[in-house]
């Protein structure tokens, strides 16, 4: 995929599915193509930059949020409304990632975890505008040119947006900042030395892979076409971290990988254990930190370089 | 007047439940480092240990208490021996240990939400229903039995730390943890001895906190936080920081509850906004530690 | 000694040669001061290394070595003084900005970021000189992807002249003290630093690969990169360093030629244990 001809033929194959779907499975679907988006910018901040944090799904609940409210009781017309979301995003993103960046490991765990059960409380006392423990529903994307983008061409909207957030993140892992958050995360002390400039470069990361997710919810908005409290809780926190660790931390595929599993694995079980799904979660979380802490794409490669040795 | 007092002891019983939780926290963290996100899912643990004891099989009080927490040491040994001891001897990287508890803490919840199913449980206090009046001061039977039963376990802490033995070398441990190594210190059998105390903690208070909330399976999050920030306000290096830090951040909630002229919902905000500040401002706490080595 | 090739053979190495200097002297130290509370760590301490020289500083266990290095790095802050680094005073700069101004360092407990090969840890030094605008990167222009190239190329070139060619992708965990010593040494000199301080290079380092380093590091200043080392090891100082700086209790007690220090009064004094390497040197 590290051409353009891959990404389109990536991006076509993955529409032409959308266009294959019933309408149960397409909404299956999307939320997977959404769940790997936030998983790779999730795997970006914690497994390459290292930054434990619990804010990720906050600011996929800010974007989706600020695109409705924006939409439907600011009353802005799309275009504006993207443009107004997106730098909404991106500034709440710096805003808190200037005060969190100076926080190490734990602190910063626990201090994003508060920040996203703060998150819970005001929307849940927001009122009017947030449409408090409710939630805001019954609104739909409007027309863009006065056609209506539903249905499987939605879902391409959600294709591009994954793609798009993969190419970008696979690009800045690629280069100098890659090495640089990566240098930060292994080694502070040594990568001032290099004369990284650790804040900045925390900063800019946090800010980055924030923003994404805020982008992701703005796209979520229209996909249930509803926005509610519980949806961005903690337990969708978790479930993403469990997603970057058991895939396999620090690595896109393991990303994707884990994403892919994690959330379809609930269909599979579900005539076993019902809704307890998060039990097993749970368990593969310990059981890839016991015994596999490169996760499923480390069992992988292992295999892979088995193979090679083989003569 | 009477009013104000009685919101005190509310307060102070709340308080008590916090330090608890936080001296939880701290007997892992002082001499292991680790941070053990798991502490919510043990008092709910307890609770629903006390719900089976005392309303179940309807054990008498003490009989039954002794059990739960008797459990609770096991299940904080267990949890060492099988999700922590392995990472430590492997010298895998600090969050490992971290990363498998939150799993743990998954695991646990799951586990009593299968086995005793979504609904609250009544959990029966230790000296029943009552209220005690003296004077001027007036609470629940249950608010000063929290509070004495927290002063208890705080006055023994205290005592273990500062004039025994096994407690100077969990010091130690905490200071330097090689040196204390070698000078024939057992690392295994201290970080054994720290988490099942620290269950044993939270689990006294998931017994004490579950008659006013009932056992539930979602308890132990929103507990483990407030515990944290307590810990995080008092000071995470001391046992005096942890009974501090819970009970003033009981008393900011319960006042910004009763008299700030915000919707009580956003009342809830108040730990995480305190605990977010500290963070960032104090997260040394109140009470600075003792002398210790970065 | 087919290891550390001749610098000549990789002119993408090291980087441009550094041409004289103004006045020669790149580094000046003037009265540099650190207390920690009670104990005065380093007392008015002078010192100046030129360009293309090898400036040894040594001194017994405790002498201020250590700190007087980490105030220069730019780790810890002077308590007093001025450092001055090519006419610009350098007031309590933290240290990336330091080595945005072209002077590295070398850790003594190695440091190697360990997620990284051995080549991605060199590319990394090369921080300064390779970053950019944020958007540029996402924009992957190909001018980026040139840069990237060009500096792939320069880190294999740098990993050839320390002579770690042979374990350019390996995973540095792989690698002996000895060879993350040079992996320390082609990262910093993948920055293009002007002066390179040394932090106890020799220390761990068997005889043939302290002969390596020598040379390595006489290479070095040989392209007109100004040397500060620290050292320990008498007799490696004494064979490589052009002027030596001797400390003792945090001040400059002698400084001189190899010749002179080993003649030196004062110095002998205070090693007065270590009769034996004096001689030896």
């Amino acid at each position: 995929m590290k051409t353009f001809a891959g990404f389109a033929l990536t991006a076509l194959v993955l529409s032409a599915l959308a266009f294959m779907l019933g309408s149960y499975q397409t909404d299956v679907y999307r939320k997977l193509l959404l769940w790997v988006t936030l998983a790779l910018s999730y795997n970006f901040l914690f497994g390459i930059a290292g930054q434990v944090a619990f804010s990720h799904f906050t600011f996929y609940g800010i974007g989706a949020y600020a695109m409705v409210i924006l939409l439907f009781q600011v009353g802005l017309p799309l275009p504006l409304a993207i443009l107004a979301g997106i730098g909404l995003c991106v500034l709440l993103a710096l805003v808190v990632a200037i005060p969190a960046t100076r926080l190490e490991g734990f602190y910063l765990a626990l201090a994003t975890l508060a920040f996203a059960q703060l998150f819970i409380v005001v929307l849940n006392e927001g009122g009017a505008v947030t449409g408090a423990a409710g939630g805001l529903a019954n609104y739909r994307l409007p027309d863009v040119f006065g056609m209506r983008v539903t249905g499987p061409w939605y879902t391409v909207v959600i294709v591009l947006l994954l793609l798009g957030t993969q190419a970008s993140l696979w690009r800045l892992d690629r280069s100098w900042f890659g090495r640089a958050c990566r240098a930060v995360r292994d080694d502070p002390q040594a990568a001032q030395a290099m004369g990284i400039n650790v804040t900045a470069t925390r900063i800019a990361a946090y800010t980055i892979t924030s923003a994404m997710a805020g982008v992701a919810g703005m796209v979520y908005a229209f996909v249930d076409n509803t926005v509610n409290p519980p949806i961005f809780g903690l337990e969708n926190s978790f479930l993403l971290l469990f997603m970057v660790i058991v895939g396999g931390s620090g690595r896109h595929a393991g990303a994707i990988v884990g994403a892919i599993l994690l959330y379809l694995l609930p269909f599979v079980l579900s005539p076993l254990i019902g809704h307890h799904h998060a039990l097993v979660f749970g368990l593969f979380m310990v059981a890839v930190v016991l015994f596999q802490p490169k996760g499923l794409i480390g069992i992988w490669d292992g295999w892979m370089a088995k193979r090679r040795t083989v003569p | 007047m009477r009013d104000f007092v009685e919101l005190i002891v509310g307060a102070m019983a709340s308080g008590c439940i916090y330090a608890l939780v936080a001296l939880s926290y701290l007997l892992i963290t002082r001499p292991t480092g680790v941070i053990n996100f798991a502490v919510g899912e043990w008092s709910m643990l307890a609770a629903f240990g006390g719900f089976l004891a005392l309303s179940r099989f309807e054990l008498p009080y003490p009989v039954g208490m002794a059990i739960v927490i008797g459990a609770m040491v096991l299940v904080g040994w267990l949890t060492e021996r099988m999700a922590v001891r392995p990472l430590v001897e492997r010298g895998a990287p600090a969050l490992a240990p971290i990363l498998a508890l939150l799993g743990m803490l998954v695991v646990f919840r799951e586990i009593v939400s299968v086995g005793m199913g979504p609904d609250p449980q009544p959990v029966p206090p230790m000296f029943g229903y009552g209220r005690l009046e003296l004077g001027l001061v007036a609470g629940s039977y249950q608010s000063f039995t929290i509070i004495v039963v927290t002063a208890l376990v705080f006055g023994s802490a205290w005592y273990f730390f500062e004039r025994t033995l096994a407690g100077r070398s969990f010091e130690a441990v905490a200071i330097d943890r090689r040196a204390a190594a070698l000078m024939g210190i057992n690392l295994r059998r201290v970080t054994a001895l720290a988490f099942a105390a620290s269950a044993a903690v939270a689990g006294m208070a998931g017994l004490l906190v579950s008659p006013n909330v009932s056992a539930h399976y979602m308890m132990g999050l929103p507990l483990a936080i407030q515990g944290f920030t307590a810990l995080v306000i008092g000071g995470v290096g001391r046992v005096e920081g942890a009974l501090l830090g819970g009970l003033i951040l009981a008393v900011a909630e319960q006042f910004t509850v009763r008299y700030a002229p915000i919707p009580p919902g956003l009342a809830q905000g108040v730990p995480l906004v305190l605990l977010i500040l500290f963070l960032l401002l104090r997260p040394t706490g109140l009470l600075r530690a003792r002398e210790s080595r970065a | 000694m087919t290891a550390a090739q001749n610098l000549s053979g990789h002119p993408d190495a090291v980087g441009e040669c550094i041409q004289g200097g103004r006045g020669g002297e790149l580094l000046v130290v003037k009265g540099l001061c650190k207390q920690f509370g009670g104990l005065q760590a380093v007392a008015d301490l002078d010192l100046d290394v030129r360009v293309g020289e090898i400036l040894g500083v040594i001194g017994p266990n405790g002498a201020g070595k250590s700190t007087t290095f980490n105030m220069i790095a730019g780790a810890l802050a002077p308590s007093a003084g001025t450092l001055t680094f090519d006419g610009e005073v350098l007031a309590g700069l933290p240290a990336h900005a330091m080595a945005a101004r072209g002077i590295m360092r070398t850790f003594q407990h190695n440091k190697p970021f360990v997620s990284m090969s051995v080549r991605e840890n060199v590319m990394v030094g090369m921080h300064r000189r390779i970053q950019g605008p944020l958007w540029r990167v996402w924009a992957g222009s190909s001018a980026t992807q040139r840069a990237e190239r060009a500096a792939t190329q320069r880190a294999d070139a740098l990993v050839e002249f320390v002579g770690l060619g042979a374990w350019r992708d390996a995973d540095v965990a792989t690698l002996s003290f000895g060879q993350g010593r040079l992996l320390e040494i082609a990262r910093a000199l993948a920055a293009e630093p002007r002066l390179m301080l040394f932090d106890e290079p020799a220390a761990g380092l068997t005889p043939a690969e302290c002969e390596r380093l020598s040379d390595i590091i006489r290479q070095i200043a040989g392209q007109g990169i100004a040397v500060l080392l620290i050292e320990h090891d008498m007799r490696f100082l004494m064979a490589l360093a052009d002027r030596i700086a001797v400390l003792n209790f945090g001040r400059k007690i002698a400084q001189g030629t190899p010749a002179e220090i080993r003649a030196d009064d004062a110095v002998v004094q205070a090693y007065l244990g270590d009769l034996g390497a004096m001689a030896d040197a």
